[in-house]
């Protein structure tokens, strides 16, 4: 998978390619819009992580510039005013994800990844199964080593997040945002006491534990 | 008393002596005369000139005297009617009109020039606060690249398997500090630009209810590692017209706060009606509460009721002044009225929709539609 990076200070465009190409992406990085606009019409890129403080040439303008070109490059936008007014226009002008700064690096990762993935668009299976713990999402039933669980609404989505993303890392944010659907931080430790509840059901009185807290940054949920 | 009534009361006392003045020198005049052409006593028989004098006083300078004093109030009025309305207007000076300007008469008297005064200090006020405003709303944008570079570069650090587990320790701790750092940053963010009048708000029918028995159902989950009950004593079928996500956060910031400053085994208890045409929220709680004389600060930025146990407790001091932005933004109010150690009461009074059942909206994804039916926020 090979992924633009536009960013202008300098450090951050480091530490992303860093940590990007330690995923194995290949990663073109360029400093300010004008060179990304070229470098993305010139080069099929799977996803472009794209900051919209840029000298000259504004993120959302190149972006709108690329959209305009027919281009339906995968776009994560990522911004240090991070408001939800410059996510909807960012979303608006077809943007497919924002992250605003500062952000995890697995967060990064893991959106990257799901960006490369939409192109592709898979169906949602009608049960995920991760190690013996297998979700229905019809009956939104799920059981483990032949016992089954009562799940709320909250609990069965924020299961169904964490299995449909098994062995990837979810951030504290994601999960606010597709089981929550937040898209602030809302400064409490919501996500952790959800987990911990849906850890005892899950969890608890197994030998091997599926639900992992990755501390910094977030949850997965993986075979053992 | 008034200067206006002062001044008049000075002015009738001279107004009084002057007459007094004038008919004692009158009288002395009159005698003086009198006895300087002793033959006219003969023409005109016995002459009392002090009867007369009276008389004169009476019928003329007392009425010249009432007419003066009243000519002397209005006269008064006339000249302090400019200080009345500088007055007024000054009681209607506060942080977000600091722009109106006071009309000048502009002929350069006295008061004219209090008028200049006056507006050019509410002038430099106005630059103050922006310049404050400006400030941190720069400061809370700017510390954000450095935090970017920071947490990147750490996590970067930590996913290098080489360091030793205390090493990691370490660099964890920093991670958490500049989580705690960031929350900190992005809620200051927030309140400036509000402040500033640059955050617009969707405004669409929400089903409040809806959202309260949703809340109730986080809050059981939240209140549990502390052994707190949470209680949903009634939740009426309200609509209101707003940010289904701010009201939201309203929601969770209130049930929070009255989650973690509960005592252990305290109670939480939430009821939502109706009450003159409007949703009436209220959110109690068992804790500890807040001492009367702190009350009117709770919704200061970083107020902490009790500095000592800062630590104790999480969050970064701005939930309270969210919640007040975001109730003030939907043309509503917000109060905390606590009885210490017994029961803090926030009560939410947001203006209710129509009480038939509001189209709901369902939403899952609706982060591309979110643009339409927007509303400039009104900064509370």
């Amino acid at each position: 998978m090979r992924v633009l990076v536009v960013e202008d200070e300098r450090k951050t465009a480091t530490f992303i390619r860093k940590a990007l190409l330690a995923e194995s992406f290949a990663v073109d990085v360029s400093h300010n819009g004008a060179e990304a606009l070229t470098l993305a019409t010139k080069t099929p890129f799977d996803a472009i992580v794209l900051d919209i403080m840029l000298p000259g040439q504004d993120g959302l303008s190149v972006l709108r510039q690329l959209r305009e070109q027919k281009d339906a490059t995968p776009i994560l936008l990522l911004s240090a005013r991070g408001q939800v007014d410059e996510r909807v226009e960012g979303l608006n002008a077809g943007a497919d994800d924002y992250l605003p700064k500062p952000f995890a690096l697995a967060e990064l990762i893991a959106r990257v990844r799901s960006l490369g993935r939409r192109r592709t668009s898979e169906a949602k299976p009608a049960q995920l199964r991760v190690a013996d713990l297998t979700l229905d999402t019809n009956t939104r039933q799920a059981h483990r080593g032949g016992n089954s669980f009562e799940l709320t609404t909250r609990e069965y989505r924020l299961l169904e997040f964490l299995m449909h993303s098994a062995g990837r890392i979810c951030s504290r944010m994601m999960i606010l945002e597709q089981v929550w659907e937040y898209h602030f931080d809302p400064g409490t430790n919501l996500v952790d006491v959800y987990i911990k509840r849906l850890r005892e059901k899950i969890d608890d009185g197994f030998e091997a534990k599926l639900l992992h807290t990755v501390r910094g940054t977030g949850y997965v949920l993986k075979e053992p | 008393m008034t200067i206006r009534a002062r001044l008049t009361l000075w002015y009738a006392v001279i107004l009084f002596v002057s007459v007094l003045v004038i008919t004692g020198l009158s009288y002395r005049e009159f005698d003086h005369d009198r006895t300087m052409d002793e033959h006219f006593r003969g023409r005109y028989g016995e002459y009392d000139a002090w009867e007369d004098l009276a008389e004169i006083t009476l019928s003329l300078g007392l009425p010249a005297a009432l007419i003066g004093l009243a000519g002397g109030w209005w006269l008064m009025r006339k000249a302090m009617s400019p200080v009345s309305a500088l007055t007024d207007a000054a009681a209607r000076v506060h942080e977000g009109n600091l722009r109106e300007q006071l009309p000048r008469s502009g002929n350069g008297d006295e008061l004219d020039r209090l008028t200049a005064v006056f507006n050019a200090m509410t002038a430099r006020l106005d630059s103050s606060f922006n310049r404050i405003r400006e400030f941190t709303l720069h400061a809370s944008h700017e510390l954000k690249t450095p935090l970017t570079v920071l947490r990147g570069e750490l996590e970067t650090a930590l996913r290098d398997q080489a360091h030793d587990p205390a090493e990691r320790e370490r660099l964890l701790s920093q991670l958490d500090e500049i989580e705690r750092l960031t929350v900190i940053v992005d809620g200051l963010s927030l309140l400036t630009k509000a402040d500033a009048g640059l955050i617009t708000l969707k405004q669409e029918p929400v089903r409040l209810d809806e959202l309260v028995r949703e809340s109730h159902a986080d809050a059981l989950i939240l209140a549990r590692p502390r052994a707190v009950r949470v209680e949903l004593e009634r939740c009426e079928e309200i609509s209101v017209r707003g940010d289904r996500h701010r009201l939201r956060q309203l929601l969770l910031n209130l049930t929070d706060n009255a989650i973690k400053y509960n005592r252990p085994d305290g109670t939480v208890t939430m009821s939502l009606c109706r009450v003159n045409g409007h949703a009436e929220l209220k959110i109690a709680n068992t804790g500890a509460g807040i001492p009367a004389e702190l009350q009117p600060r709770v919704f200061d930025r970083f107020f902490r009721a009790d500095p000592s146990h800062g630590d104790a407790v999480e969050g970064c001091g701005l939930g309270l002044s969210i919640a007040q932005w975001i109730a003030g933004a939907h043309g509503g109010t917000i109060e905390l009225i606590s009885e210490p150690e017994k029961l803090t009461t926030a009560t939410v009074r947001l203006p209710a929709g129509e009480s038939a059942a509001a189209p709901v909206v369902q939403r899952r994804n609706n982060s591309a539609a979110e643009s339409a039916n927007r509303i400039p926020a009104v900064v509370s």
